[in-house]
């Protein structure tokens, strides 16, 4: 099977500071790709460039088999790739549904139909009670189901979530990890920023670790958790 | 639980607020018949240009969040072209309105496109800089505008259908009914767009670029929609504007003070509702009147506080017609600092406020 994300020595400067450099990986189509590293990686920056919020300063970056480098965020999400923000970004004076329902007009003129795709993807994050509170006040947990119901609603084929479970506590995190699993079940696919380590080896088809920049390993869950170098790098170097 | 009213049931019912407009435009429609006094008339045509201007605004910077202070550029635009067509090539008006909004959606695009890669206050000051570019040069470029001087409408054709004379623009009443019908349209124009995908994708550019952008909508494009539909209508007023008033100049017909007259309008009322402009409109139209007639002082000796000719009643008299201005400003500044949403939002702050208390004091 050809990979659905291609990522081909992918660079990024910020004047002299390297914060991605010529990382190398690719996602096969309906898993789940676990994205790890030490803060200040640069997973968030691999992020920004596979979506467009900037451009890669070197190398490439392949969708469903066409470059997608340089193109602008709301290009690359009618392609069928979108994202939520480590940082979520609610439309704050807008109602929870039509924070969704802006999600759905990229695929549709008609605002009736974009409302009852909302609707739907609303059920599928449990956030159906909320749909007409103003988007703004929900508390965290809430907030973060409503990043991933608004960016399923583009249609999208492949999910880039940045930090869904960061600020929650236990039984949400829970609520997210069987939202993503029940997310694959549906045969979409998704790359995943996470901090948590127990969550990422349960949802997680392969892992790719990033360091400084680098891509340091690659693989199934449990070859990457005995890694020593991903050990050194969480954990420094083992003493004696 | 209470909570604030969803701002998408408000939307699914299109029909109410058009048939409200649809009534408030019809009763408007009979005021001629009841009111021959032309200073009421006058003040309606007022408030209806600051309606149309105000609504206008709001569609790129009430909904799509863009706070343009360079509208005197489309409105001078729309003004001078009809204008000087009438002047010295002897269009009609009606028709020299065709190449006037289409001068002015142009100039949008041109603008837009250039000055929305600015985000926040850089885009303010962009469109300040080019209102003014477009001042200098109505100023400077004398062979068309007759420079500082300005154009006299000297007089405008009867507007003839079908051999019969419908009106020859010399009283108040046609300049009313042009008012009322542009600002019927400009609101309803609010109306729909509030509904449709441009209103969605505009309110969600407002709140976050970054997000709406990766949600897949092109800003650019959207902020363009939306100047361009804002810019016809502020040109159209501008048009309006020159012929009821019979005098177009650089400094009446494309200065600052325009392009702020109209934020207020939005400012005051709320922006980002469709109710917001008309109220500001209203409000400021009042206000500024009833400071430059000096009622103030009027009221103040009427109501016994102030002797006319004492030294303080002599004072405010001289003076209060002139401070208008900064008594205006203060005004404006007060509302804008305890009612940051306007007086449609306040109103509605309070409304829901109330509805919580009598929700809670049910049985």
């Amino acid at each position: 099977m050809s990979p659905i994300l291609d990522i081909q020595n992918v660079s990024k400067f910020f004047g002299g500071l390297a914060a991605n450099s010529d990382v190398s990986f690719s996602v096969e189509p309906r898993t789940v790709v676990g994205l790890i590293g030490p803060n200040g990686a640069g997973k968030t920056t691999l992020f920004n460039c596979i979506t467009g919020y900037y451009p890669p300063s070197r190398g490439q970056v392949v969708f469903k088999g066409q470059r997608i480098d340089g193109l602008t965020p709301d290009r690359i999400c009618k392609l069928g790739m979108a994202r939520t923000w480590q940082k979520v970004r609610p439309l704050a004076k807008l109602s929870v549904l039509d924070n969704v329902v802006v999600g759905a007009l990229a695929r549709t003129r008609s605002v009736p139909q974009a409302r009852e795709v909302a609707l739907e993807q609303l059920k599928v994050v449990r956030l159906q009670h909320k749909a007409d509170h103003p988007a703004g006040g929900l508390p965290i947990g809430e907030r973060k189901k409503l990043e991933v119901a608004r960016v399923l609603a583009t249609g999208p084929e492949l999910l880039l979530l940045d930090e869904v479970m960061g600020g929650l506590n236990p039984a949400e995190s829970e609520e997210i990890i069987s939202l993503i699993l029940d997310i694959r079940r549906r045969g979409l696919t998704q790359m995943v920023i996470e901090h948590d380590m127990k969550a990422i080896m349960r949802i997680s088809d392969r892992v790719v670790v990033l360091n400084s920049g680098e891509k340091l390993a690659e693989g199934l869950p449990q070859e990457i958790v005995t890694n020593p170098a991903v050990i050194t790098a969480y954990l420094g170097e083992a003493v004696a | 639980m209470t909570t604030p009213p969803p701002s998408s049931s408000r939307r699914r019912s299109p029909l109410a607020p058009v048939a409200a407009v649809l009534a408030a435009g019809a009763a408007l429609g009979l005021v001629p018949a009841f009111v021959s006094s032309p200073y009421a008339l006058h003040l309606m045509v007022l408030f209806f240009l600051s309606v149309i201007m105000g609504s206008a605004w709001n569609l790129i910077g009430g909904y799509g969040g863009q706070y343009s202070v360079g509208h005197a550029a489309y409105f001078g635009v729309g003004a001078y072209t009809v204008v000087v067509l009438l002047q010295f090539r002897q269009v009609a008006p009606w028709w020299g309105l065709v190449p006037a909004l289409a001068l002015a959606m142009a100039l949008a695009l041109v603008i837009g496109s250039i000055t929305f890669r600015l985000r926040g206050p850089y885009f303010v000051l962009a469109s300040i800089a080019v209102a003014e570019i477009v001042r200098l040069a109505a100023l400077n470029w004398k062979d068309l505008t007759n420079g500082a001087e300005g154009i006299l409408v000297s007089d405008i054709p009867p507007l003839v259908v079908g051999g019969k004379v419908i009106t020859n623009f010399v009283s108040k009443v046609p300049f009313y009914y042009s008012g009322l019908a542009l600002a019927l349209a400009v609101v309803l124009v609010t109306v729909w767009v509030e509904r449709s995908k441009l209103g969605y994708y505009l309110q969600a550019i407002r709140e976050d670029q970054d997000a709406a952008n990766s949600l897949g909508i092109p800003l650019t494009r959207y902020k363009n929609v939306a100047l361009v539909l804002s810019a016809s209508f502020t040109a159209w007023a501008g048009a309006l504007y020159a012929l009821y008033v019979g005098f177009i100049d650089p400094a009446t017909g494309i200065g600052l003070d325009i392009s702020v007259q109209i934020v207020l309008t939005a400012i005051i009322g709320g922006i980002g509702t469709v109710g917001g402009p008309v109220v500001g409109a209203a409000v400021l139209v009042a206000l500024s009147e009833a400071l430059r007639a000096n009622l103030v002082t009027d009221l103040l000796v009427k109501g016994g506080l102030v002797r006319e000719t004492s030294k303080v009643g002599l004072f405010l008299r001289e003076n209060l017609a002139h401070a208008h201005m900064l008594i205006y400003g203060l005004l404006v500044a007060l509302v804008i600092l305890f009612m940051p949403e306007g007086v449609v939002g306040a109103l509605g702050a309070f409304a829901r406020r109330r509805r919580q208390r009598l929700a809670r004091e049910a049985p």
